[in-house]
């Protein structure tokens, strides 16, 4: 039997651990420093979204999709899944013309899942939407999951594959033993394994650094504002082309507010402050792309701490100091969508050194130029 | 310096007076219409029903406060209508919203929070049905609208407020139909002694309830609600007495409470760490006899920093502003700090025999039925909150990020004290270790900015 350690229960984690306790032959143990989905796996906006994704990251992006549609199928819980769309709205002419070139760029990769609309296509989709949007990018397919339902199904499909979940157990300490093998040292205890995953997060640089290795990456903590339940007025996910906001209506009605606006943010101590005057410039965009919720009343408002990298796609490969270590972590916001493939592909790599899928791009030699 | 205090009840009105006396002029920020508080809170204006009418035996306490309360507002920044939703303790700023729109920042260099209290509820099956409100609200009704809930309303609950509160409704012409106590007398009986303490309110208590007994009012104790029942609003109440049996009493209404919980969300978002106290059930901020708490330049009084009722809030007020006074090096009243700190330490001796008389029917909550509704906001019940507690829910926010429990408008205000109790039971844990709801800001909602 082959050991695994996976650092960090995140969806990220979780995920790893899930692929790779199916495979035969390995033996896995999460250890998450707090609680699985303690940080922006348990608390992100749940967007399952291709739309517009890096050129570098469309490929998994496809893959995951295809596991999304059949989410229940690998985790044996829909997650709350709703195929409602993604629409990126254009709100002039100069902008329209961006989405037409980039839907030509998607296209030319021999991609078809993003589509230009017209206005009487947005209307169509989005019939509460200001007047002044001419035409959106439009994917199909697309949508949204609940983020703490997805974890809590991810871990409970992990479990159930035979992962060990340890919670409470945060790691000071990754060496080689004489015999070969990777010491994952804890307060609480040191665990052996032949194979160490790294999906700590905003802390994996950290881990990364007690292997020996320098990694670009810094820290994000995107905010979200929740309103009052609305009648119904949007089914799918909105975003504008020029500013940042991202927007959704969730089944019970409430509004979901979002988009990467930053709050303060504090690893040391593992908290995040919302910052209001970053939150209302959301606010705002939100209610000029839909009247329809100005004044409502805001719940609550959030963040989540995530890592970023200078390029904002992630770091997924195998360590280059501490072989047998693998990385896969810089989500920079947007791998809520991408972990059940990008788990897949860190289990593969793990279990058989190499991977039919595509995360080539995310290896960590970009950043050495 | 820039002084800020938070609220214009009792405390407030007290602190107020204190800082003007040593020349400060405080900005002065009450969420409600008007000063006053909940206890002492004013009719809207027109109303013409004299303090005796509205306030009984409080009625010189009332007029007294109203009438410093008038008499501070010139003195200081007073802004009324104005919730303060966030604090940001590094920055030393609150953000205020003034008349459900305006929206400003307020810097501060010391602030007094007296941000009072609300009623601590237990959810039974039918508590959402209309007709079903707390006694605080009740009350309030009578007292600054001059309406009633019902004209036949039943009263359930604990504490000195579901005498009072009945009695009051009682004098204004209802005809309550039961008040049912959830304590037993052998309870209130054994904590007697301490209630000597303060004599003249001890024995208002007893004088309410004798006088409830001789207008007809049935009194019962030790006393179990099972349900409210109706079709699309309140009829009825079913209830069980000490000796296990089933009784219906009809009605039109229902008030229900069992004491208070601070509001105490400011103080969290403040900074101010949190203690469990075991004698009220409740989680309260810290601070010292005087208020002071662990963070520098800002003070707490009256019932929002744990509860001790009106008298106390007022002493509270006046003594929180002297040490404020004191700790930045301005003159403050010795005499009255020492006469102050004298009548708060007999007062909290009364409180502890209060709690102790009136305990939160913990085992009620403990023991609700798996469909009760806990969270109404989020429609959330306990049994939701029991597959939550048994899917890693093993604190009271991870079982909220797990459930919704406390997420929606009341932001965990009303729920919070019965989950803490299901999920306590749930996990076989005691209440202490199961924590208490992180402050959010927004601490009510408040409308997207930008958008007024």
């Amino acid at each position: 039997m082959n050991r695994a350690i996976v650092i960090g229960g995140g969806l990220h984690g979780l995920s790893t651990a899930l692929h790779l306790a199916r495979m035969p032959g390995w033996q896995v143990t999460v250890l998450e420093r707090r609680h699985v989905g303690r940080h922006s796996s348990g608390v992100n906006a749940g967007g399952v979204r291709r739309l517009g994704r890096d050129l570098r990251e469309i490929a998994l992006s496809m893959v995951a999709w295809e596991m999304w549609s059949n989410i229940s199928a690998l985790v044996g819980d829909d997650c709350g899944f709703q195929p409602g769309g993604q629409v990126k709205v254009a709100e002039n002419a100069a902008e329209l013309g961006k989405l037409e070139a980039r839907a030509a760029q998607v296209r030319a990769l021999g991609w078809t899942h993003e589509e230009v609309v017209d206005q009487a296509e947005v209307r169509r989709l989005l019939p509460a939407i200001a007047p002044h949007v001419v035409g959106a990018l439009v994917c199909h397919g697309d949508g949204s999951a609940d983020p703490m339902r997805t974890v809590m199904a991810f871990r409970r499909a992990a479990q159930e594959a035979g992962a060990t979940i340890i919670e409470g157990s945060g790691v000071t300490a990754i060496e080689r033993s004489g015999a070969g093998t990777l010491r994952v040292v804890t307060e609480e205890g040191t665990h052996e394994a032949e194979r160490v995953a790294n999906c700590a997060g905003a802390w994996a640089t950290r881990i990364a650094r007690m292997a020996g290795e320098e990694i670009p990456c810094g820290v994000k903590a995107s905010m979200m504002i929740v309103t009052e339940r609305l009648p119904h007025f949007c089914t799918p996910t909105v975003g504008p082309t020029g500013r940042a906001l991202s927007f959704k209506q969730t089944v019970a009605g409430t509004v979901v507010i979002g988009g990467g606006h930053q709050g303060l943010n504090d690893p040391e101590r593992e908290t995040s402050t919302v910052l209001f005057g970053n939150l209302a410039h959301a606010a705002r965009i939100a209610a000029e792309l839909f009247p329809c919720v100005k004044g409502a009343r805001i719940m609550r408002t959030w963040t989540g701490t995530e890592a970023r990298t200078p390029d904002e796609i992630p770091v997924i490969g195998e360590s280059r100091t501490m072989p047998g270590l693998f990385h896969s972590f810089g989500y920079s916001g947007h791998g809520f969508q991408l972990s059940p493939a990008a788990g897949a592909a860190v289990a593969e790599l793990i279990a058989r050194g190499a991977t039919n899928l595509p995360v080539a791009p995310f290896t960590q030699r970009r950043f050495d130029a | 310096m820039r002084v800020v205090v938070v609220g214009a009840g009792p405390a407030g009105v007290r602190a107020v007076e204190q800082l003007v006396r040593s020349g400060i002029e405080p900005v002065w920020i009450e969420e409600a219409p008007d000063g006053g508080g909940r206890i002492y809170q004013r009719p809207p204006a027109g109303f013409r029903r004299n303090h005796r009418a509205i306030y009984g035996a409080d009625a010189k306490r009332a007029r007294a406060l109203h009438a410093a309360l008038e008499a501070l507002k010139p003195r200081a920044d007073w802004r009324p209508d104005t919730l303060v939703w966030n604090i940001r303790p590094r920055e030393r700023l609150l953000d205020t919203q003034t008349a459900g729109r305006r929206r400003a920042t307020v810097e501060y260099d010391a602030l007094i929070l007296c941000t009072g209290a609300m009623d601590r509820i237990l959810p039974i099956p039918g508590w959402t049905l209309p007709g079903v409100t707390t006694l605080g609200g009740a009350q309030i009704a009578l007292k600054a609208q001059g309406v009633g809930i019902g004209a036949r309303p039943v009263f359930i609950g604990t504490g000195p407020l579901l005498v009072l509160a009945a009695l009051q409704y009682a004098k204004a012409g209802a005809t309550p139909a039961l008040v049912l106590d959830t304590t037993a007398f052998a309870t209130k009986a054994m904590a007697s002694a301490g209630l000597l303490w303060n004599l003249p309110t001890f024995v208002r208590g007893l004088r309410y309830t004798a006088a409830l007994r001789l207008r007809g009012v049935p009194v019962v104790e030790d006393a179990t609600p099972i349900a409210i029942e109706g079709e699309g609003r309140a009829t009825a109440l079913r209830w069980r007495d000490a000796g296990w049996r089933e009784h219906v009493t009809p009605c039109d209404a229902v008030a229900m409470g069992w004491g208070l919980k601070p509001e105490a969300q400011l103080a969290d978002l403040a900074g101010v760490p949190f203690r469990f106290d075991e004698l009220g059930h409740n989680w309260i901020p810290e601070k010292d006899g005087a208020g002071r708490t662990p963070v520098p330049g800002v003070y707490l009084a009256g019932d929002g920093a744990g509860i001790g009722g009106a008298e106390v809030a007022e002493l509270a007020g006046a003594r929180a502003a002297l040490a404020l006074l004191e700790d930045h090096g301005l003159p403050s009243d010795m005499v009255l700090r020492a006469h102050l700190d004298g009548r708060l330490r007999t007062e909290a001796r009364f409180r502890a025999a209060l709690e102790r008389a009136f305990p939160y029917p913990a085992d009620l909550a403990r023991r609700m039925d798996d469909a009760t509704l806990l969270c109404r906001c989020e429609a959330i019940t306990a049994g939701d909150l029991r597959s939550a507690a048994r899917a890693g829910g093993s604190e009271v926010n991870r079982a909220k990020a797990l459930s919704r429990i406390g997420m929606g408008r009341c932001q965990g205000r009303v729920c919070g004290p019965p989950a803490a109790e299901v999920l306590s039971e749930a996990l076989g844990l005691p209440l202490e270790q199961v924590g208490r709801l992180r402050g959010q800001p927004p601490v009510k909602p408040i409308p997207l900015p930008g958008s007024a």
